[in-house]
């Protein structure tokens, strides 16, 4: 049988520390592409995830083994590249203006055109607070509940972030 | 990049295995919550005396006005006003950096909470509850106990036993 996510925190903090290993097993290629797609750079991004993991560490006895473990480490992750991002980045504001069409036709047209450099290419393009969560919901596949918990916004507020942001996506798509 | 990864891996471990990174204790995050929880309560008594003071430093005049307001000044609790501020800070710092409980705007969850406690400290005052509480309430006793302490009111002898 395999171990949960919060059963293994628990008996980490149980003092087994070496099944720390597993969970960063589990977690560093998933935070890895996180990262890079909020940072967009691989030596950058590494710094992040080894920094995500070094404090996830550090405040495990602050985890509440009932909550579920990845939205609580991918927050660790998403304040470390925050960080990072207001250090360094100046954000372009995108100038576009929005079309609206149906999600049925922005999921095909995804599946149909579908390269990871193009979609690379736009969600950079998008500003952080719109590629960000097209990220957390196409690419890491999580909930609406997970994402709020992430980015500790209302579930309300992260449908209406997801829909503003795929009619940007759309826009940048069907203008190239 | 699994090469990448797995070097973070190995350099994770190895500080943890080394005792160079260490869990913080389960206190810590409790302090978090302590000081949130006494920041909070700080926040209603500060807020309870600010009422008291806005609303006696309008109707101060007459004999003595001045100097029953000097009087309250000096009796403000500063304490529960620095505990207040810091609590508030420190918990709350110490809370979102790794809880993902709250999910609303914090500016707008303290905002509220001052607005309501000063709207329910002055309906409490207009409204004469806190002299009922004084006089007759469970809290008589305690009230009347912290008055004769400080020296705050100079009508002991109203108070019914």
């Amino acid at each position: 049988m395999t171990l949960t996510d919060e059963d293994i925190v628990d008996r980490i903090r149980s003092g087994n520390r070496d099944l720390y290993a597993v969970i960063m097993e589990r977690y560093s290629q998933k935070l890895m592409r996180y990262v890079l797609n909020l940072v967009h750079d691989d030596d950058q991004a590494a710094h992040i995830v080894q920094d995500t993991f070094i404090k996830s560490y550090i405040n495990l006895s602050g985890f509440d083994s009932h909550k579920k473990f990845s939205s609580w480490i991918y927050r660790i992750a998403h304040n470390e590249a925050l960080n990072i991002i207001k250090k360094g980045r100046k954000e372009v504001p995108l100038l576009v203006e929005l079309e609206f069409a149906s999600e049925e036709d922005l999921i095909k047209s995804f599946e149909e055109k579908e390269t990871s450099e193009q979609v690379r290419k736009y969600l950079n393009a998008l500003p952080l607070i719109y590629s960000e969560i097209l990220n957390l919901f196409y690419l890491e596949e999580k909930s609406y509940q997970e994402i709020s918990d992430i980015l500790r916004i209302p579930v309300g507020t992260v449908a209406i972030r997801l829909s503003r942001a795929k009619k940007l996506m759309k826009n940048l798509w069907t203008k190239n | 990049m699994d090469q990448k990864l797995k070097n973070i891996t190995d350099r994770v471990m190895d500080q943890i295995r080394n005792d160079k990174i260490k869990m913080r204790p389960r206190l810590y995050f409790i302090l978090g919550s302590i000081l949130t929880f006494g920041g909070l309560v700080s926040s209603v008594v500060v807020s309870m005396f600010f009422v008291g003071l806005i609303r006696f430093t309008f109707r101060s005049h007459g004999p003595m006005g001045s100097y029953r307001l000097e009087q309250i000044l000096t009796q403000f609790p500063w304490w529960a006003l620095g505990l207040a501020v810091v609590g508030l800070i420190c918990g709350i710092w110490l809370i979102r950096r790794y809880d993902f409980s709250f999910k609303i705007s914090f500016r707008l969850l303290i905002i509220g909470f001052l607005l309501a406690v000063l709207v329910g400290g002055l309906i409490v005052d207009i409204s004469g509850l806190n002299d009922l509480l004084l006089r007759r309430g469970p809290m008589r006793g305690m009230m009347r106990q912290y008055l004769q302490e400080n020296s705050m009111d100079g009508r002991p002898g109203k108070i019914r036993n």
